[in-house]
């Protein structure tokens, strides 16, 4: 290859080529049932027992036009091929291949034929030994391209397409509604097609900008319902509806333009409209239309002083039609305004100062409906930094962030039944404070020491009703607070080595209060979350540019838990343990070395070894069972699953070598 | 009153002409003159080489460095600067702590303030934040890739936003350290109409239906939370919990829905897989509400989701 490439490595004023071809032998071994193995290769093709893994670069730079080629894991699931080239200044072309896997669960069990399909064939039976296996998996395969010209400066004109084809298995449930008997896990066919193109085409030149675009996607789901053999499920229970086609378009309009005084004036006009249809109910009619506008004036009329003001007003008007005689119709509509104003002040000594407001009014109901209602909600947001690098050696950053939420129900008594006195956490009034500061210190060259502190607290408040009064107060989420604190570190120890590592921790407490209808019987529940990870690493340079060893340690501990406050008696609980101690509990931690050879100029090589641990537990998983009998609405009944995120702990072991040569 | 309100007006006025005064420094430097890049080369050959293998160096593209002055296109002449016979910062731009990060930005504006990925940078969160373009961008010391970036996605990013590192990190997450999703694929760093938070659309849902676009909908049944804004129930960047969730079922879906039935219970340490006195196990084990309420971003088939 070397001989045919002209100009081999060499840099040439006419023409420069190099790349870059690698190649990495792995063995794995893993430790792990189903759920194991899948996390472990959650998001990667990662072959137990190994594979050959590679990765290829190629690089063609001429003075009028370039050409370049990535490529990495080629033939695996996780392949991604990308080719981009054009020529300077007058346009650039980048087609690209890209699959990425997500896999849940492998080797799920159910009693059912047909996973995968739209159609389950099955009698329930608790022979769980003799049910079939299939994995929970999707993999989405996305092709796309895009093509920029900038021949014509100041006018552009980009394009730019994507198909992604989703196909898979992911878990769902149905219940038999009818008799109260038995319920279901079960494997969901995922077929999807998603289609987009976008077209922007407009002129840039200071003082002006504009721009329209459009915008298209169409998806496609080749499978409309899943059926049930009747043997588990009778009708209508048997039929679950799958995504629905739908398709949206949007057309946009932006343009900005400099005006006297350093100002800006920048918009964006848009309007979309989005149909969908579905053979569930075929005088459905499903139709969505969007409006946004955006209107932003920034300044910065003297040096120290940034300014600017701006309006958003984005409208998700469902108007969709059914027949009322089949479907009550009840079509979800909102609007949003929001008015926001900021400014930023260049003080001596260099501090910078930021402060601004902003003000959200929400409005939300439902077409065809007038009889339901959600509130509407007005926000007033305040925020405000103080940054500060007077010294050459240390940055320094505080902020703070305040919300008010006002919830206003046009019907609140209507609203709030015995039935029904929910909070509504999303849209009930709420008070947040949010507190943050940063400092960074560079003492010396080449050390950099970072640390960071987030609080977060917000109170839900409003009124509910009791007795038929509205008062303050009521059920649901009540609180929400949130630490994250964060220390990082580089170091690069002349050309002897380079160290790093960072520290995280996060400690997340909710409160919710709440009230049993079925118990008649207040309650209350602590969640808390506490997490902290670290990660450190080396790269050591024994012989520099010839051998250096590279170490890497990851780690990450969670541990929650929800404790509830209740009396036992009234809930016949006495004497029995009732708050979850095992809450999405999890230590994941790897560690690797490898030690890279510079054997030539071109010719490089390594092996290594890393270290892989997942160790997860949480009390709706553990001690799992995939039928045992259950009692739904007072019926006795029974319930039959598939393993979904079940076991997903694992243990990995991976040796590795490979070479890379560069021309 | 009239007194304090004299004293305030002269106080404003005052403090305006200090501000204005001490922005409008110069730190020009007076009588200096373009060496040409061979001399720049001459002391910085590592500079100079790694200026000239990249997109800068193109004559192709009108108004480039190449087609100019060369590193004095963006360093300033270096008449001055040789004649001191060199030295870090000295009579000549450098990109370091000596330049605010606003003067650092308006050296690559001069040339790159007509590029339309540009046009919101004076709306944009970073340059609110007096992010400077080489916070993240470098001409001379690039990584291999797109953008002329310092480290590669999400490397870069992480310099600053360490909180979002620490929730990638989590067990459920966006393919963000397995590189599968960048922080480009959301966000637009140079900015957006969404002034704080960048996003590469009008809106969250229309962001996200992106790549989920079989939640579009419309559906005959809908949620209206999932309608409105798809952050209510998720966390974006990584989760403790599965699916990205903010807060674990069945309390994520306790925190709104009250109505009698089953929803109103406590699911505690009796309703798991080997509590003795359960009072609906499914209301918490596996998948919990979503065990029957399966089609929870919109149904077709059912108004209560299934």
């Amino acid at each position: 290859m070397t001989c045919v490439i002209p100009g081999f490595n060499a840099f040439s004023e006419d023409l420069t080529i190099e790349g870059e071809l690698a190649g990495t032998g792995e063995y794995i071994g893993v430790t792990g049932e189903g759920g194991g193995k899948a996390k472990f290769t959650e998001y990667r093709d990662l072959k137990e027992h190994g594979g050959f893994y590679g990765r290829g670069r190629f690089d063609l730079d001429a003075p009028d036009y370039f050409l370049r080629f990535n490529m990495t894991d080629p033939g695996y699931t996780d392949q991604y091929y990308d080719l981009e080239g054009g020529m300077y200044g007058k346009f650039k072309l980048d087609l690209f291949f890209d699959e990425i896997p997500h896999n849940v669960t492998f080797d799920a069990k159910t009693f059912f034929l047909g996973a995968g399909h739209d159609v389950l064939v099955g009698t329930p039976n608790a022979n769980v030994a003799t049910w079939n296996t299939f994995d929970y998996s999707t993999e989405r395969k996305i092709y796309g391209g895009s093509l920029k010209f900038d021949m014509f400066k100041p006018f552009f004109f980009d394009v730019s397409y994507t198909s992604e084809k989703k196909d898979g298995i992911k878990p769902a449930g149905v219940f038999d509604f009818d008799t109260f008997g038995s319920l279901f896990e079960i494997p969901e066919p995922v077929s999807y097609l998603t289609n987009q193109v976008n077209l922007s085409a407009g002129y840039s030149q200071n003082p002006l900008f504009l721009s329209f675009n459009y915008f298209y996607s169409r998806f496609n789901n080749s499978n409309t319902y899943l059926f049930i053999d009747p043997a588990a499920l009778t009708a209508p229970d048997n039929l679950l509806s799958l995504p629905n086609d739908n398709d949206f378009y949007k057309l946009a309009f932006k343009g900005a333009i400099k005006l006297p005084f350093n100002t800006r004036f920048s918009t964006n006009i848009s309007y979309g409209k989005g149909t969908s249809e579905t053979t569930f109910v075929p005088s459905y009619d499903g139709k969505v239309k969007r409006y946004n506008y955006d209107v932003i004036l920034t300044s910065n009329p003297i040096r120290c002083l940034d300014a600017k003001f701006y309006y958003k007003y984005y409208k998700w008007d469902n108007k969709s039609d059914v027949d009322p005689a089949v479907v009550e119709p009840s079509f979800f509509t909102y609007r949003t305004a929001t008015y926001g104003t900021d400014f930023g002040l260049r003080l001596p000594y260099r501090f910078y100062f930021t402060a601004g407001y902003k003000y959200v009014d929400t409005k939300r109901s439902f077409h065809q409906a007038p009889g339901e209602e959600l509130p509407d909600n007005k926000d007033n947001i305040f925020y405000t930094e103080l940054k500060w690098n007077g010294l050459d050696f240390m940055d320094l950053r505080v902020g703070y962030e305040r919300m008010d939420r006002q919830t206003i129900w046009p019907n609140l008594i209507a609203h709030y039944t015995p039935d029904n006195p929910a909070r509504m956490f999303a849209y009930q009034a709420q008070d947040m404070n949010a507190f943050n500061a940063y400092i960074d210190v560079y003492p010396i060259d080449n050390l950099n020491i970072g640390f960071g502190y987030k609080y977060k607290k917000s109170n839900y408040e409003g009124d509910g009703v009791a007795g038929g009064v509205a008062g303050p107060g009521f059920f649901g989420l009540k609180k929400d607070q949130r630490n994250d604190f964060n220390f990082s570190i580089d170091y690069v120890i002349g050309k002897i080595a380079k160290v790093f590592g960072y520290f995280d921790f996060e400690k997340i407490k909710l409160y919710q209060d709440q009230f049993s209808l079925e118990v008649g019987a207040p309650w209350q529940v602590d969640q808390r979350d506490i997490t902290y990870g670290f990660g450190i690493g080396a790269d050591i340079y024994v012989i520099p540019n010839k051998l250096t060893f590279k170490f890497l340690c990851n780690y990450v501990n969670a541990n929650g838990a929800a404790d509830y406050s209740l009396d036992p008696a009234t809930f016949g609980l006495t004497g029995l343990p009732i708050n979850l101690n095992q809450w999405d509990d999890y230590t994941k931690y790897g560690i690797g070395f490898k030690a890279i050879y510079t054997v030539t100029k071109n010719l490089t090589s390594w092996v290594g070894y890393a270290f892989e641990r997942f160790k997860y537990s949480d009390d709706q998983l553990n001690n799992y069972q995939y039928v045992f009998a259950d009692s739904f609405f007072g019926a006795p009944g029974t319930a039959y699953l598939t393993g979904a995120y079940k076991n997903q702990s694992y243990r990995a072991n991976i040796v590795f070598a490979g070479a890379s040569y560069k021309f | 009153m009239r007194k304090y309100l004299l004293l305030f007006l002269v106080f404003s006025v005052s403090l305006f002409v200090l501000l204005v005064g001490f922005n409008f420094q110069s730190d020009a430097i007076a009588d200096n003159e373009y060496v040409g890049t061979d001399t720049c080369k001459g002391c910085h050959k590592d500079y100079y080489d790694s200026y000239a293998k990249s997109i800068h160096a193109k004559k192709a593209i009108p108004g480039s460095p190449a087609n100019r002055e060369g590193c004095e296109s963006c360093h300033g002449p270096g008449g001055v600067h040789a004649d001191k016979g060199g030295g870090k910062g000295v009579a000549i731009f450098a990109y370091n702590k000596k330049m605010s990060p606003m003067e650092r930005s308006a050296k690559c504006l001069g040339c790159h303030r007509d590029s339309r990925h540009l046009v919101n940078w004076d709306v944009s969160r970073h340059k609110t934040a007096d992010v400077s373009c080489d916070n993240c961008h470098s001409v001379h010391w690039a990584t291999k890739g797109k953008n002329l970036l310092k480290a590669p996605e999400p490397d870069v990013c992480y310099t600053c936003h360490k909180i979002i590192r620490a929730q990638v990190n989590k067990q459920s997450h966006h393919p963000i350290n397995e590189g599968k999703v960048k922080c480009s694929d959301c966000h637009n760093t140079m900015g957006t109409f969404n002034v704080k938070t960048m996003l590469k659309a009008d809106s969250v849902n229309e962001l996200c239906y992106k790549c989920h676009a079989e939640k579009r909908g419309p559906f005959v049944f809908e949620h209206p939370p999932v309608v409105e804004n798809c952050l209510i129930c998720h966390q974006v960047h990584g989760s403790n919990h599965s699916y990205l969730l903010d807060k674990k079922t069945p309390q994520l879906c306790q925190s709104c829905h009250n109505v009698a039935f089953h929803q109103t219970y406590p699911f505690n340490k009796q309703d798991t897989f080997t509590g003795t006195k359960p009072f609906f196990k499914a209301g918490l084990v596996a998948r919990s509400c979503r065990n029957c309420h399966t089609n929870i971003h919109g149904s077709n088939g059912d108004l209560f989701l299934r």
